[in-house]
């Protein structure tokens, strides 16, 4: 005799997992949620944390766009973008979570527009609004994200460690939301993969056994 | 009322020399689709681009936690599996339904797990990175192997009385781990949070 019931199991398992799948397929984009999404423990505010600079005083070369950090996600909410400036320049950071990032820098115009460009060719187009929210697009790897920034108070941010771990180059870049959520990627001799947590006061973070410390990103 | 395959094949002498010579194909078919099983999941994880987002759930505010949920219902049911298996084995005392306890809430576990794999390979894939993750991946292709070869071993009768607890056992070692690796950790983390 043979029992249909197991094979019953196996197939409602084996519809249930093609049907979430193509579910996956069909709006995986729009998603809400990603797992890059991390809730940081406690992410308070320590007076002693070096986050970039995010008050408009006058800087020497006198530009009107104030040093600041700007921090948000692109409209689809897949990825997360960062920008810093200071001096009338620029350094962004593209990143998913998971294996796409990009490092992008450039001017800062007077009015506000900037233009970064990435050694993998991306490109950032973004303006400066009201000196609160910077609004603008993304093109990396075939893929236009629109994005919008806001002024970033620490220690949310952008972050960067470059080391070297057992003989491998590591190359982290982390984006802190305001909330404490961050998204970051760890390049392993130019392997990407997602970055273990940072802890946003000091900047400490472990890769593969070895401590680090993430700086807040400068231009 | 079907008769319970665990008490069938606990119960049933074992076959007269007749027919004592083993047919390879009661093992062999369980094995190779395990194996199949296995090695698909691993090879699409490892070639799929990990998506790195898939669709939520209402009502929790990531999938991490939505698995980490999933998950430790799945752990639960296979904890009421350990339990009912034992009942059904006479190892203890339990009541007359306790074949239909493990053979529901073994069902229910592995629909639940179902979600959580289909977010794991679409959206992280195989990766090897940490010890952690590595042990994760590795158990997490090989429990939905070792958990398709017990359900096709339990279509066989007159099956060795050790083979179906142990490879039960098998199934069950192997989401544990799962769940320790993923979920208790995710909880420890970033806390019980939905």
């Amino acid at each position: 005799m043979k029992r249909p019931g197991p094979l019953l199991t196996l197939l409602a398992g084996l519809l249930l997992g093609v049907f979430l799948l193509s579910l996956n397929a069909t709006k995986g984009t729009k998603s809400t949620s990603a797992e890059t999404r991390k809730e940081s423990p406690t992410p308070t505010v320590s007076p002693t944390t070096a986050t970039p600079s995010a008050s408009p005083s006058p800087s020497p070369s006198r530009t009107p766009v104030p040093d600041a950090s700007y921090a948000g996600r692109t409209d689809d909410d897949s990825s997360a973008v960062a920008l810093t400036l200071r001096d009338g320049k620029a350094i962004a950071y593209f990143c998913d979570g998971r294996n796409k990032e990009s490092w992008l820098k450039g001017d800062v115009t007077d009015d506000g527009t900037m233009k970064l460009t990435g050694k993998d060719g991306s490109v950032l187009n973004g303006t400066l609004r009201e000196g609160e929210r910077i609004r603008g697009t993304v093109d990396i790897d075939g893929g236009h994200y629109a994005f919008t920034a806001d002024r970033a108070k620490k220690p949310s941010g952008l972050y960067r460690a470059t080391a070297t771990v057992r003989g491998a180059k590591v190359d982290g870049g982390w984006i802190v939301l305001t909330g404490g959520r961050q998204v970051g990627i760890l390049n392993r001799d130019g392997t990407p993969s997602p970055a273990p947590m940072i802890d946003p006061e000091t900047g400490a973070v472990t890769v593969d056994g070895q401590q680090l410390t993430a700086r807040p990103a400068l231009p | 009322m079907t008769v319970d395959p665990n008490a069938a094949t606990q119960s049933f002498p074992p076959s007269p020399p007749a027919h004592a010579r083993p047919r390879p194909a009661r093992y062999l078919v369980p094995a190779l689709v395990a194996g199949a099983v296995a090695v698909t999941l691993g090879v699409y994880g490892k070639v799929h681009d990990p998506a790195g987002t898939a669709f939520n759930l209402a009502g929790f505010n990531s999938t991490g936690a939505v698995k980490s949920w999933l998950a430790t219902v799945a752990f639960a049911f296979a904890l009421v599996q350990v339990v009912s298996a034992l009942m059904v084995y006479g190892r203890l005392p339990g009541p007359d339904w306790s074949a239909a306890l493990h053979r529901w809430s073994g069902r229910a576990a592995f629909l639940a797990s179902v979600p959580v794999a289909v977010h794991c390979l679409y959206a992280l894939g195989y990766q090897t990175h940490e010890t952690r993750v590595l042990w994760h991946s590795l158990l997490g292709c090989f429990f939905f192997g070792a958990f398709s070869a017990k359900m096709l071993l339990l279509r066989s009768e007159r099956l060795p009385g050790w083979l179906l607890p142990i490879v039960g056992g098998l199934v069950f070692t192997a989401l544990s781990i799962i769940w320790l690796t993923s979920a208790l950790w995710f909880f420890r983390t970033f806390g019980v949070t939905t």
